[in-house]
């Protein structure tokens, strides 16, 4: 009995020292990056940069960095925005970040603040057109300071809209808000009986366009205060602005007023003949479908004071080199990639170049562009958004489930708290 | 999956003889082919999930955000991490929901799953060969690629279940209960193949002589069910339910991508979403980790019951 | 005998019931997969696509946002085969030890594979990737061989678990009849114990296949390089851009990831059914 039951101890405990064993030299350690000779440059740019006229840009960097590195391979790799911060979040505790990565602007302040990105200040006057730099894209790279984040390109938000529509209802391209407001009205009794149609179709928890209207009045999300943020939607102008918000989804939206901007997406109920114009990405004109592709134009969204432009929000993204990636290399492909003449071919195709000596003034969105807004550059600021804080105050503001200033008094202190968090 | 194990007496008494054997090299050699053969499946899984799960529980007694996970190291807090999480009325209202969602999905499966076997029994043969094979092409469905579909089915602009259903546009994302809702219609239809196949398996085992007997004394379909055939029914039904209560419970993706990042929220939280969220949207690995812990007690908890009566089931007799 | 016949003819009629409401969305999927872009866009649904068009099944194999098709098919088929293959030998090995041998830790292990299936896999990406970088299967043609690992440890204890089931099913009778005869344990193994155990390998093989071919979550993160991805994350391209979602070429990408694992199951089903009923029926 003895023997047998010391031959089965002694079975078990080897089965789990070995099994053991093998973990704990598994995870002890992260191993160092394998940088010895770099002969490759990894990027991780968005799947965007894969579409047809986008692509030519890339291997055009590709080529032209090659020149001066002749060893060395560019190996592309193409992201999703949903899932792509996940995977670089494993990387980098793995120790095996790629050299180059296309951050949203909105995504930079939470990993500068977190030391992910390598220091490019020493390197910033050597970047093409460093000193023309769009500001609002140029700030969403800098953290205390340095710069973490080279401006890749930006985009603004304008109207496209059905030309032919509005010439059968008679009207013009609008200059005021009231005067957009009024025509929204005629687009509705013109064409409201067909269901579901829209004057401007808007999202109901759109808070991109929501938030313009706070800033076209004065408002703003948050302020910093003393060395603290404090949540700012509850001051009068900012109360001022959403009362316009509603307003003018109420005259000129059918859409839903709790559903977002993805679903459905804009261009596909515009696709669809339901909107005679929508407010969004200037990029929104490559789906409108063949049926319109004729009879659609953009112009910029006016703002509630006449003359002048609702600030948009400026989307864009910046080019990082995480650390552990070889600098020098990352630094030059970025230079190749974001060179006058790329970013003359990226603006070329619809997008804002990260530079104001390209700017083309009669190009709707560029105009767009000059006045613009941006989130509060908190490292916090993504909880609020992964919170939707701002999506649930609008719709509850929409569906009149509370008042404006209620639903603005609970969004603006979670976000304080939120803002505010260690 | 269905006829569990018998012991006989014959081998119960040879072990009982080999004990009182002395400990001779073939003996031991012997004794160790259990172990042996264990070894691969023990070795790989040790060797991949070994050190995730220590580092696991090692992480929900740090502080570990984005800041410390570049630099490889975390702060030791102690308990904090879980006390944080079982103060946060948003765990405790997630967990209820889960459960609540997880005995929903649960009943529905199994009964729906197990009334359908119950039909297949009944139908004509073409009609039984076309349902199975309808519903295996059900079972084949990649979950990503369900969610998809489901969605574009019932979504508010031209989505083809509201025009079925004469409901105009409908939203059917508009509220947490109609989005849980909807999330449980998806789970629940692609879970019933599995059920179905497995139950109708032990369906054969009823011995047609005692169904007839008792229909013969005259009994009703549901005294039948209940007298003859659920006992029978009742290990792979218990195997079934243990196992959709692990997976319900846990469930991540069919809720997170049929409501959207931009739509989940604590209102309508899942734990497995919430865990996600906490993890990696807030990049608080710490607190994340901590939820895992309590997770899996959760569900060993909640799959008690069932697990231990199959292991007694298997052992006994 | 009429009312008998009555009866199988409502039932028949809640069979087919059964069978439209369950099948319709696979129906839908695949017809608008060949509907063209107006019928899907717009409001009165096409039941029948009579222009039937192949052009979202062209957009989904040569697309330019979504390349790689082929190569995720190789990768994915790769993938899938080695793990089912690998899992089910040592699952059965294993099942084998627990089923006809007693030892310490048993019930230990056994508890072991099913609390395996009850982790929270969100919360295992991170480090699981940190271990295999340390492994060095992370990078180049290795990634391949880290997927099917990982994969392995999340299907093993299921099988090993179903397998157990099935072993435990077969009579001791049968077993030492053949070891009276003569032959070896071994001998009896192979012949007696693996042809009554061939329908759990088939079932435990096809839950294997489908539970690794429609794996996402790790794929997505262990597979950076585009020209190693599988198909579920290939897909996940089609509606991962911040722009245009096409339906049609979604729907048709969808159609062709659902068919190797149509095929592979309708291949392999009749044996399950029938089989899954012998391996039920004692003695």
């Amino acid at each position: 009995m003895k023997g047998r039951i010391i031959a089965r101890r002694f079975g078990l405990i080897a089965v789990l020292a070995a099994a053991l064993a093998i973990a704990a030299s598994a995870g002890a350690s992260v191993s160092a990056p394998d940088r010895a000779a770099a002969t490759t440059v990894t990027v991780w740019l968005q799947t965007d940069a894969q579409a047809d006229n986008w692509a030519p840009i890339v291997a055009a960097a590709n080529a032209q960095f090659q020149q001066t590195h002749p060893g060395v391979t560019v190996d592309v790799q193409y992201q999703t925005w949903g899932t792509h911060l996940q995977k670089f979040d494993a990387t980098l505790a793995g120790g095996s970040s790629p050299d180059v990565i296309e951050m949203g602007n909105t995504e930079m302040t939470k990993y500068m603040a977190a030391g992910a990105f390598q220091d490019l200040s020493s390197d910033r006057a050597s970047f093409p057109n460093a000193s023309t730099w769009l500001k609002g894209l140029a700030a969403s790279g800098t953290y205390n300071g340095h710069l973490f984040g080279v401006p890749y390109y930006a985009g603004s938000r304008v109207v496209t809209y059905r030309t032919d529509l509005f010439k059968q209802a008679g009207i013009k391209v609008p200059a005021t808000l009231a005067e957009f407001t009024s025509d929204a009205k005629t687009l509705a009794t013109k064409f409201g009986s067909k269901k579901g149609f829209s004057p401007v179709y808007i999202a109901g928890t759109d808070w991109y366009i929501a938030m313009s209207f706070v800033y076209d009045y004065g408002g703003s999300i948050a302020k910093t205060s003393g060395g603290k943020w404090v949540g700012n939607l509850t001051s009068a102008k900012s109360l001022a602005g959403l009362a316009a918000y509603k307003a003018f989804f109420d005259a000129a939206s059918r859409a839903s007023k709790t559903t977002d901007e993805t679903r459905p997406n804009p261009y596909d109920v515009y696709a669809q003949g339901l909107a005679a114009s929508m407010i969004g990405p200037a990029w929104f004109t490559c789906c409108v479908g063949k049926k319109y592709t004729t009879s659609t134009g953009q112009f910029v969204m006016p703002s509630h004071t006449p003359g002048q432009v609702m600030p948009g929000f400026l989307g864009g993204s910046d080019l990082a080199v995480p650390i552990g990636a070889d600098k020098a290399l990352a630094v030059d492909w970025i230079k190749a990639y974001t060179s006058t003449q790329a970013e003359k071919a990226l603006e070329a195709i619809g997008n804002i170049p990260n530079t104001t000596s390209l700017f083309n003034p009669t190009k709707v969105n560029e105009k767009a562009a000059s006045r613009s807004w941006f989130v509060p550059t908190s490292k916090n600021w993504v909880n609020v958004e992964n919170e939707n804080i701002l999506r649930n105050m609008l719709a509850q503001i929409l569906t009149g489930k509370l008042t404006i200033k209620q639903a603005a008094i609970a969004a603006s202190d979670t976000i304080s708290s939120i803002l505010n968090a260690k | 999956m269905t006829g569990l194990p018998v012991e006989s007496p014959t081998v119960a008494a040879e072990s009982l003889e080999a004990r009182r054997r002395p400990l001779t090299r073939g003996r031991a050699l012997r004794a160790s082919v259990p172990y042996a053969l264990i070894l691969p499946v023990a070795a790989a899984i040790g060797a991949i999930l070994g050190y995730p799960l220590y580092n696991l529980v090692k992480l929900s007694f740090e502080r570990y955000g984005l800041f410390e996970l570049i630099q490889h190291r975390g702060h030791w807090i102690g308990l904090h991490n879980y006390g944080s999480v079982l103060h946060d009325h948003v765990f405790w209202a997630t967990v209820l929901r889960t459960v609540v969602f997880t005995a929903v999905n649960v009943g529905l499966t199994i009964v729906l799953g197990t009334l359908i076997a119950l039909l297949l029994v009944r139908v004509s043969t073409w009609v039984r060969i076309l349902l199975t094979s309808g519903l295996v092409l059900v079972w084949s469905m990649p979950a990503v690629v369900a969610v998809q579909l489901w969605y574009w089915m019932t979504n508010f602009q031209n989505g083809v279940v509201n025009y079925v259903l004469g409901l105009g546009q409908h939203d059917w994302y508009a509220s947490p209960t109609s989005q849980l809702g909807m999330v449980t219609t998806l789970i629940v239809w692609a879970a019933i193949p599995f059920v179905v196949v497995t139950v109708y398996a032990g369906l054969a085992q009823v011995p047609a002589e005692l169904v007839e007997a008792a229909e013969i004394d005259g009994a009703r379909p549901f005294r039948i069910f209940r007298d003859v055939t659920f006992p029978i029914l009742k290990p792979i039904l218990l195997i079934l339910t243990s196992l959709s209560i692990i997976w319900d419970f846990g469930v991540f993706t069919q809720p997170y991508l049929l409501i959207g990042d931009a739509h989940v929220n604590s209102s309508n939280f899942l734990m497995g979403i919430y865990l996600f969220k906490e993890a990696y949207r807030t990049s608080d690995f710490g607190r994340g980790a901590a939820i895992s812990v309590l997770m899996i007690g959760m569900v060993a908890v909640l799959s008690v019951f069932y697990v231990r009566k199959m292991l007694k089931l298997g052992d006994s007799e | 005998m009429r009312t008998r016949r009555a009866s199988r003819a409502a039932w028949n009629a809640v069979g087919l019931a059964v069978f439209v409401v369950m099948v319709f969305p696979v129906y839908w999927m695949v017809t608008t997969a060949f509907k063209t872009d107006d019928e899907i866009v717009g409001s009165r649904p096409t039941w029948l696509p009579i222009h039937a068009t192949w052009d979202h099944f062209r957009e989904a194999i040569a697309g330019v946002d979504h390349p790689f098709f082929w190569n995720a098919v190789e990768n994915s088929l790769v993938v899938v085969g080695a793990t089912v293959a690998i899992s089910v030998v040592l699952a059965f090995v294993a099942a084998v030890a627990l089923a006809k041998f007693r030892f310490t830790g048993r019930k230990l292990f056994i508890v072991l594979m099913i609390v395996i299936q009850m982790l929270p896999q969100a919360g295992l990406i991170i480090p699981l990737y940190v271990v295999l970088r340390n492994y060095k299967l992370t990078q180049d043609r290795y990634v391949l061989i880290g997927v099917v690992v990982t994969y392995m440890t999340f299907v093993l204890p299921f099988c090993v678990w179903t397998l157990r089931g099935f072993l435990l099913g077969i009579p001791k009778e049968l077993e030492e009849a053949a070891m009276v005869d003569g032959s070896s344990r071994l001998g009896a193994f192979v012949r007696i114990l693996l042809p009554l155990v061939a329908p759990g390998l088939v079932a435990t093989s096809v839950f294997a296949f489908i539970t690794s071919w429609n794996e996402y979550i790790f794929a997505n993160v262990l597979l950076q390089d585009q020209s190693k991805q599988t198909l579920t994350v290939w897909l996940s391209y089609f509606s991962g851009t911040a722009r245009h979602t096409d339906w049609g070429a979604l729907m048709a990408a969808s159609t062709l990831t659902a068919v190797p694992v149509v095929v592979f199951f309708l291949l392999l089903q009749r044996k399950i059914a029938f089989n899954l009923t012998a391996g039920a029926v004692k003695g």
